[in-house]
């Protein structure tokens, strides 16, 4: 959060904008994601025998499988859990590509110096250090998500590919075997860096005061223009300078069709950065 | 409560001539693939010299292990031991044929079925089993070499079978898996393949043992305690809802 003092006015003024920060598709996937992790990482810790890989206790192991009637039973609705998951998550890439994903990469993803110098803050300040000092203007996503988000794609990636490696080992013949036994590891390794990443995202996300407003708005899509500028002052001033070519642009359009004497003008394209920006 | 059953092959090579009744009676018991059994019978070959020779043909199996490492091995439990009777089995449905049984096994028992893509083992036949039958291999042994029962019922064909006699536990110094095996007339155990044999796990098994457990643990306890420091002292600050956007 930067620390430059606003007039009471200011922050009012701030506070009455709204900002669209996250489209419907976004949330949508964003909670489906969230679900099934919510299904999968149990069942998937206790698909993993406690006894040869101490992980989760023999408790959790037994539990689970008795409620799901067994390890085969668990092993395949985790399985077939797992295809519906991926298989949402490619199918709204694919077809979001364009609108969504290449915008989102575009602008959203790459970390530059002052994502650097906030990773190296934020986090002391947090526990109490380095208060006085300023944290560096962030864009949509602040360094500690960027980074987030790398864990969380690169992750995803060797998860569905080990999972599916396994989900049809059968498939697999024995001289490439080496395949499905690298992928459990990798799997579990992909699986417990991003579940590593969940706990500080889920606590900076929904817990933390200083948050709030992005955890609502993954329910509403919408952040008000206090929490952009003081949180995300990048994205704020592109923002606001995109709304303002945009009016720019259609209040040209209106005065040239009232000067024509003809109908309102068809509303122009959105801004060029589109899709989740 | 009834005693629990401790099932053990006893074989006695002896009287096996190497007829092979009991690798067809498995085979078309289990319709294991061509090129695969789940049953051998082993021999080192003729020894002595000529006209005084001898040969041992000293049949083999699973010796379903009081101590089965291959149990140890799987990840998931697929491949487990059955309490109540000590028989190793594997749970088809749950098994990825990941083959790190198959590796771990020192008796190389297993096999990764080529038809199914699971590991597949000698299982005693527990179906037989169920049903008050032998397993295929010892009912249809014609010389009477092979033998299958529970070690605790002193009436059995196998307590019978070792009572008084020497008997061979296919084990080393290195390896002892307590074998639910027992050869009787010891074979020539520098000369067939009945000795296990330690092999390193792959590459993977260690890995993920030496790098991916500890890694990933670490990890999780570490985010786990960062965050937990951080929501403890966000209860001793206490929350700004002016400050704050």
């Amino acid at each position: 959060m930067s620390h430059e003092k606003l007039t009471l006015e200011e922050r009012e003024a701030l506070r009455q904008q709204t900002l669209v920060k996250h489209y419907t598709a976004n949330i949508l996937t964003h909670w489906f994601n969230a679900f099934s992790w919510l299904l999968l990482l149990p069942t998937g810790f206790a698909i993993l025998l406690g006894k040869a890989y101490p992980f989760v206790p023999q408790a959790w192991n037994d539990l689970v499988r008795n409620v799901f009637g067994g390890l085969a039973p668990l092993i395949k609705w985790h399985a077939i859990w797992g295809q519906i998951w991926l298989f949402v998550l490619v199918f709204n890439v694919l077809f979001g590509f364009r609108k969504y994903f290449i915008p989102f990469a575009a602008t959203r993803m790459w970390m530059d110096k002052d994502d650097w110098r906030w990773l190296m803050i934020r986090p002391l300040q947090m526990f109490g250090l380095m208060k006085d000092k300023p944290l560096p203007p962030q864009d949509a996503y602040n360094g500690g998500q960027k980074l987030y988000s790398y864990l969380v794609l690169i992750g995803t990636f060797f998860i569905g590919v080990t999972g599916m490696i396994m989900t049809y080992s059968e498939l697999i013949p024995t001289s490439l075997q080496w395949l499905i036994q690298w992928s459990m590891p990798i799997h579990f390794i992909a699986v417990g860096g991003v579940f590593a990443g969940v706990i500080i995202h889920v606590y900076m996300g929904a817990i933390m005061p200083e948050e709030r407003q992005a955890f609502f708005s993954m329910f509403s899509g919408k952040v008000n223009g206090l929490y952009a500028y003081l949180h995300h002052r990048k994205w704020y001033e592109r923002k606001m300078a995109e709304q303002a070519a945009w009016e720019d642009h259609y209040q040209r359009q209106l005065t040239a069709a009232e000067a024509a004497g003809g109908e309102s003008p068809a509303a122009p394209e959105p801004a060029p950065t589109g899709g989740d920006r | 409560m009834a005693e629990k059953k401790r099932y053990a092959f006893v074989i006695d090579p002896a009287r096996c001539i190497d007829c092979r009744a009991c690798l067809v009676a498995c085979r078309a018991e289990w319709n294991t693939p061509p090129g695969q059994t789940r049953i051998w019978v082993h021999s080192d070959g003729p020894r002595g010299t000529f006209p005084n020779l001898t040969q041992t043909y000293v049949p083999a199996q699973c010796h379903h292990c009081a101590d089965p490492w291959c149990v140890e091995a799987c990840p998931t439990g697929a491949t487990f031991k059955r309490e109540e009777d000590g028989l190793v089995l594997i749970d088809e449905e749950a098994c990825i044929g990941c083959g790190l049984c198959v590796n771990a096994c020192p008796y190389q028992a297993r096999f990764r079925n080529v038809q199914t893509g699971k590991a597949d083992k000698c299982s005693a036949c527990f179906h037989r089993l169920a049903a008050g039958e032998q397993p295929a291999c010892v009912a249809t042994c014609i010389g009477g070499a092979r033998m299958f029962g529970d070690l605790n019922d002193p009436e059995s064909t196998v307590s019978k079978a070792i009572a008084g006699r020497a008997v061979y536990r296919p084990i080393t110094d290195e390896v002892n898996t307590q074998p639910m095996t027992l050869y009787l007339t010891p074979p020539d155990a520098s000369a067939v393949q009945v000795n296990p044999t330690r092999r390193d796990p792959v590459p993977a098994e260690t890995f993920w043992h030496t790098i991916g457990l500890p890694v990933v643990k670490l990890a999780i306890a570490a985010t786990f305690a960062g965050q937990a420091a951080a929501f403890i002292i966000q209860l001793l600050k206490g929350e700004n809802e002016y400050e704050d956007a």
